[in-house]
């Protein structure tokens, strides 16, 4: 008896310690601890009751880690066992995950045959496999079961894994019913809910996570990966999600968060094709290249990665290699919309826009429910000029998924372009605000068509007319215009021929120089066209930078303590990977240097190679060349010892400023405290010294600025004036400095050069009617009756309190220049408001005596 | 009743012999600054009265927080001396006249005990409504540049009455610069936007909202002053009328309300026929190019220019031989 009590007591202490070593290589599972889940499950014997989760488990284990092969014959041995049957699905998804699709099916089959307690997961895996490869009609028919099977059940007997399986369904389905993703919602809070603590809740949460990401709920799916993320900080698919999500609200980090989920499972594909899109964005071919192998080496039957492939292809201008991904692609799915929507992204990330349009039009054509299509080409359609087009496209993607928050937004945006009139001058087209259309069109027009001039002589290049040029007095707008969303950092944008700027009205955007963003982003237009779109993104920066300086002085990113810093402590980027600077900032000044820094690459250029060897790269490009080989076949040197002549220049160009950076820092320090207690004569000579020891800045907080507003409290008008030149030589958004400059240079008798200043603070703040009332005068006596035109029109534009004098005093710039007809319909103005205004009525009367010799018309 | 609204609607062509009473109000200052500050407001607007648009001592009264300290004060601007004055106005005006009343000060309270603080007791919107009663056939400007003062439009809002104040309501309880703009619109040249040699209510209301939003935007500060202008007696301000309106909306009735209306008048009145008979055509011709104004929209742009060319060039010779009458030219 006691020998018995004590086998059976042993039993009944044995079972709880399996289930035990279960729940413990559970824990470890959930914990990421995937290797010692993995021998902990092993050791789980066959007539265990816990057997099946075990060997579900082990397999899952082995393949987090991307240890696929054994994974798959730990299932293949499962299968044959007595409760095998329950292995068929687990089969097919490791299965699946190397490519093996045909195999997978029949395992999920065998799932469903045999009415494995999973077989809801392998119907909905069969569906996926059907939809993949095409077979939609059915695949949507065997999704939509899903919801009887719900319904049926009340869903109260689904398991966690059912729940999930009865939400991927609904996901699928909710392309032709955007209300169902509510009800996939629905079902993945359940199996959450019900699977709280379980591999498979995780699961439910990080599938939640990427719904949330798919329907632009950022938020929401961070929150999802980052709940799985604290318990299993290795959970490469959650890692993958997070990285996605990191990409979608344009923050960095993505790529480490790749790497991450590839230090756990080096063969985990979809990181692999992650990893080959950052490298594309980086307009890193090879590199992207490498890793679109890897994913297909290990799943050669991945479908984002043979699109990416195609990508990668098409991007080097490979049309053969391109041709052949794309046929393959569409071999293991003919009706592949993605294949053509991955296409239309990753090209459109890298600025090809009309290649997007295309290819978003031809996934349109294969799945008219492509609503991601119908986005991408009217987005891209809006980014070539052709807004009704582009317009009607939004709204029918917006119709089948009104979740896309951009798309809103941008039709939200598009209903208001009826507030904007649109001028066409020779190259262009303005799309104005009508508030400030009359005031910011005679400089926008004139500067168009002064850049088109320049660039296209430069660059050799014509682009197809008209150049859409759009103008936003709200930030907001002009980012939605943008991205989509609001928040963008820039202040224009150049997708080609078609171009958006803030207004110089958007005073959120800060002070800035119109004039120099709107000749920055038309040299893209030339850069970009002239090479097909080809120009690697940090050079065409650079270009329009030197083009800026180029234009008039101060204008374009110059020098400042803090780049001159980062370029001691070795935190620029080196030229070989400046676009990494512009894409992945390591912090947040660094794209400010960037632009600046691929200025001076430009200039570095230009200086030693020629500024014909700058075109030469640009048709190198052009030819689909990678930045290695321009380098070598135009400039005939390799990356790494262009590096060492960037930084030879740089030391040389700024040798002074290196050298006494830091004393530069004490001495106009010193010179602050010393104004700052009005020791104004004091102050000169620190003053003087940190100019000295950093003569190319002329930021607002300058030596050069401050002993400008020395001399100029000195009444020593002269030396102001040459403190101020030398400002606006190196600083394009100093208003206070122009406006001081035009004054001590009337004062000192030089009317010319108060013009200029003038007219350069317009292109800061061209708000102020007394500046283009002085400046309409100050061209007068210079004779230059165009600028009096221009400014006096500019005075009416701005709706000044006296209109009919600012109507007249146009009407008299008009007859002055000898345009009589402009002249009569502004005077006929200034009478419509003030009849009886004597000056305006002495004016008619003689311009009416001249057009009628006295007679009435 | 007839008559009166028969005088009431009469264009400025008529000619009457319209007078414009003016009652200048400066409140309690509440410290040294603000005292003088606003007397010198007032100083400047009866000075530019008496001056420049030539209006009789007896009908311009300026009370002024400390009273009669200065000649060119009537009194002490206690509730008791403005319902006096305005009484007075009641008694004298005629059919037709210009009562324009300017508050200037601190406001406070809402609604119908809106405010303007005075020595002693202050006045509030239910009062002036009781005051402003007696004034049936006569146009009434009331000025209120106070600050909070956007309460009493509403109360005082009614058909021939233009009701302007310095705030959108009673909240708006921030020192206004809109009172400044306002007066300098009255005493200075850059208001006369029409260059007939007068300056509307709207004008210097216009002239004052522009001015004003550009105080503030150069010194990059939120507005936290938003005046009104309400003529229609509908009860409803609005921000920024149309200095061309003709009629139907805010604005139309404080178009035709000068300062001084009467000296334009009286010019064009002088003893001399032929002078009186040349003031007609020309205001046959400012109404022929008003209703002209009124079709635009059913023209061509060519066919306006050329119809308004033509009555411009009229005007023009007829403002011509006026002056030449007038040894003006």
């Amino acid at each position: 008896m006691r020998g018995i009590c004590t086998v059976a007591l042993l039993a009944i202490v044995a079972a709880p310690a399996a289930a035990q070593s279960v729940d413990d290589a559970t824990e470890m599972l959930r914990a990421g601890k995937y290797q010692e889940a993995a021998a902990a499950f092993a050791k789980v014997p066959a007539g265990d009751a816990e057997w099946t989760t075990a060997q579900r488990y082990l397999v899952r284990s082995l393949a987090a880690v991307g240890k696929y092969d054994e994974a798959e014959s730990a299932a293949r041995r499962s299968t044959s066992g007595s409760s095998g049957a329950q292995l068929w699905n687990t089969l097919g998804e490791v299965l699946r995950l190397r490519g093996k699709n045909g195999e997978a099916e029949q395992a999920f089959a065998r799932a469903r045959t045999a009415h494995a307690s999973d077989s809801l997961t392998a119907d909905v895996n069969l569906a996926i496999l059907h939809y993949d490869r095409g077979d939609r009609d059915e695949a949507l028919k065997e999704f939509d079961r899903f919801i009887d099977i719900y319904n049926g059940s009340g869903g109260s007997s689904l398991t966690t894994a059912d729940l999930t399986a009865v939400a991927i369904a609904c996901r699928y389905l909710g392309a032709t019913n955007p209300q169902l993703f509510k009800d996939a919602l629905k079902a993945f809070d359940r199996a959450i809910q019900e699977g709280a603590d379980t591999p498979e809740g995780d699961d439910a949460r990080v599938a939640v996570g990427e719904m949330f990401l798919e329907k632009y709920n950022s938020a929401d799916a961070q929150s999802s990966f980052d709940e799985v993320l604290r318990a299993n900080p290795s959970d490469p698919r959650a890692l993958i999600g997070a990285a996605k999500r990191r990409l979608f609200d344009g923050l960095s980090g993505a790529d480490s968060l790749v790497w991450r989920a590839l230090k756990v499972n080096p063969s985990y594909a979809p990181a692999h094709v992650l990893a080959a899109e950052l490298h594309l964005d980086l307009e890193e071919y090879a590199d992207a290249q490498r890793a679109i192998d890897k994913a297909l080496q290990i799943n050669p039957a991945s479908s984002e990665a043979l699109a990416v492939r195609a990508a990668v292809r098409y991007l080097v201008n490979d049309m053969t290699g391109f041709e052949a991904a794309k046929r393959q692609a569409l071999v293991a799915n003919p009706r592949d919309a993605e294949l053509f929507n991955t296409l239309a992204e990753l090209s459109a990330r890298v600025r090809q826009y009309r290649e997007a349009a295309d290819f978003a039009k031809q996934a349109v054509a294969l799945d008219a429910k492509s609503w991601r299509a119908f986005g991408l080409l009217g987005m891209n359609e809006l980014r070539l000029g052709q807004i009704a087009t582009g317009k009607k496209n939004l709204e029918t993607s917006f119709t089948g998924d009104p979740y896309n928050v951009w798309i809103k937004n941008t039709l939200d945006l598009l209903d208001t372009f009826k507030n904007y009139d649109e001028i066409k001058t020779d190259h262009f087209v303005f799309m104005i605000e009508k508030d400030e259309s009359a005031l910011l069109e005679p400089y926008i027009a004139e500067l168009g068509e002064a850049a088109y001039a320049r660039f296209s002589s430069t660059y050799k290049y014509t682009p197809p007319p008209p150049i859409r040029i759009e103008v936003y007095r709200s930030h907001a707008d002009f980012s939605v215009r943008t991205v989509g969303l609001a928040g963008l950092g820039a202040l224009g944008v150049s997708f080609g021929t078609t171009l958006a700027f803030d207004s110089p009205a958007a005073k959120d955007a800060g002070p800035f120089n119109w004039g120099s963003t709107v000749w920055h982003e038309l040299a893209h237009t030339f850069t970009l066209g002239s090479t097909d779109h080809r120009i690697p993104r940090w050079l065409s920066e650079g270009l329009s930078v030197y083009e800026e300086h180029r234009a008039r002085p101060g204008w374009g990113f110059d020098v400042t303590p803090a780049f001159l810093d980062a370029y001691r402590k070795n935190k620029l980027v080196p030229v070989s990977r400046m676009n990494d600077g512009f894409m992945h900032p390591a912090y947040p000044e660094q794209v400010m240097f960037s632009y600046y820094q691929a200025s001076l690459v430009c200039d570095l250029i230009a200086r030693d190679y020629g500024e014909a060897a700058i075109q030469r790269m640009l048709q190198a490009y052009k030819a689909g060349q990678s930045t290695d080989d321009v380098f070598k076949g135009v400039l005939k040197t390799d990356l790494a010892t262009f590096d060492r002549k960037f930084d030879a220049y740089m030391r040389e160009k700024f040798a002074t400023a290196l050298a006494g950076l830091d004393e530069f820092r004490v001495k106009t320090r010193e010179a602050r405290a010393l104004m700052q207690s009005n020791q104004f004569d004091a102050a000169v000579a620190p003053l003087e010294r940190a100019k000295a020891l950093f003569p190319q800045y002329g930021g607002d907080d300058s030596p050069i600025w401050y002993l400008a507003q020395i001399y100029t409290k000195r009444g020593d008008t002269r030396r102001a004036a040459d403190e101020l030149k030398q400002l606006a030589a190196s600083n394009e958004t100093n208003y206070a400095a122009q406006i001081a400059l035009s004054t001590a240079l009337q004062k000192l008798g030089d009317n010319k050069g108060a013009a200029t200043a003038l007219d350069a603070a317009i292109y800061i703040n061209p708000f102020d009617p007394m500046i283009h009332q002085t400046l309409a005068e100050l061209a007068k006596a210079a004779g230059d009756p165009r600028m009096v035109i221009r400014e006096r029109r500019a005075v009416v534009a701005l709706a000044p309190v006296d209109r009919p004098e600012a109507l007249y005093q146009l009407a008299v710039a008009y007859r002055e220049a000898g345009d009589s007809a402009s002249a009569r319909r502004a005077v006929l103005r200034a009478l419509e408001d003030a009849p009886n205004f004597e000056k305006a009525q002495t004016l008619l009367l003689v311009i009416h005596d001249e057009r009628t010799g006295g007679k009435k018309p | 009743m007839v008559i009166a609204l028969l005088t009431l609607c009469a264009p400025r062509s008529a000619l009457h012999a319209q007078r414009t009473h003016l009652l200048i109000v400066s409140g309690l200052g509440g410290d040294p600054t603000y005292t003088a500050e606003f007397r010198a407001l007032g100083l400047a607007l009866a000075d530019v009265a008496r001056k420049k648009y030539a209006m009789p001592d007896s009908e311009v009264v300026y009370l002024a927080e400390e009273g009669a300290k200065d000649a060119r004060i009537s009194g002490p601007s206690t509730k008791v001396n403005v319902e006096a004055a305005l009484a007075r106005f009641a008694k004298n005006a005629a059919a037709g006249d210009e009562i324009v009343i300017v508050l200037i000060g601190h406001g406070s309270g809402s609604q119908e005990d809106s405010k303007i603080s005075l020595p002693g007791p202050d006045m509030s919107a239910r009062d002036f409504a009781k005051d402003l009663a007696a004034f049936k056939t006569q146009h009434v400007g009331f000025v209120n540049l106070t600050s909070a003062s956007g309460d009493m439009l509403p109360v005082l809002s009614a058909p021939n009455r233009v009701i302007i104040t310095a705030t959108k309501s009673s909240f708006e309880r921030n020192e206004s610069v809109f009172v400044k703009y306002f007066i300098a619109a009255l005493t200075g040249d850059g208001a006369d936007v029409d260059k007939d040699g007068r300056v509307s209510l709207l004008e210097a209301y216009r002239y004052a909202v522009t001015e004003t939003k550009r105080y503030y935007d150069d010194l990059g500060r939120l507005q936290t002053e938003h005046a009104q202008l309400d003529d229609d007696g509908d009860k409803k301000g609005t921000a920024e009328p149309d200095l061309r309106v003709a009629s139907g909306a805010d604005g139309a009735l404080a178009r035709r309300i000068f300062l001084g209306g009467g000296v334009y008048a009286s010019m064009a009145g002088a003893n001399d026929p032929r002078l009186a008979a040349l003031y007609k055509e020309r205001f046959a011709l400012e109404g022929r190019i008003d209703e002209l104004k009124k079709r635009k929209s059913t023209l061509s742009a060519d066919a306006y220019d050329d119809a308004l060319e033509n009555l411009l060039v009229d005007l023009a010779m007829k403002s011509k031989e006026i002056r030449a009458m007038e040894g003006r030219s």
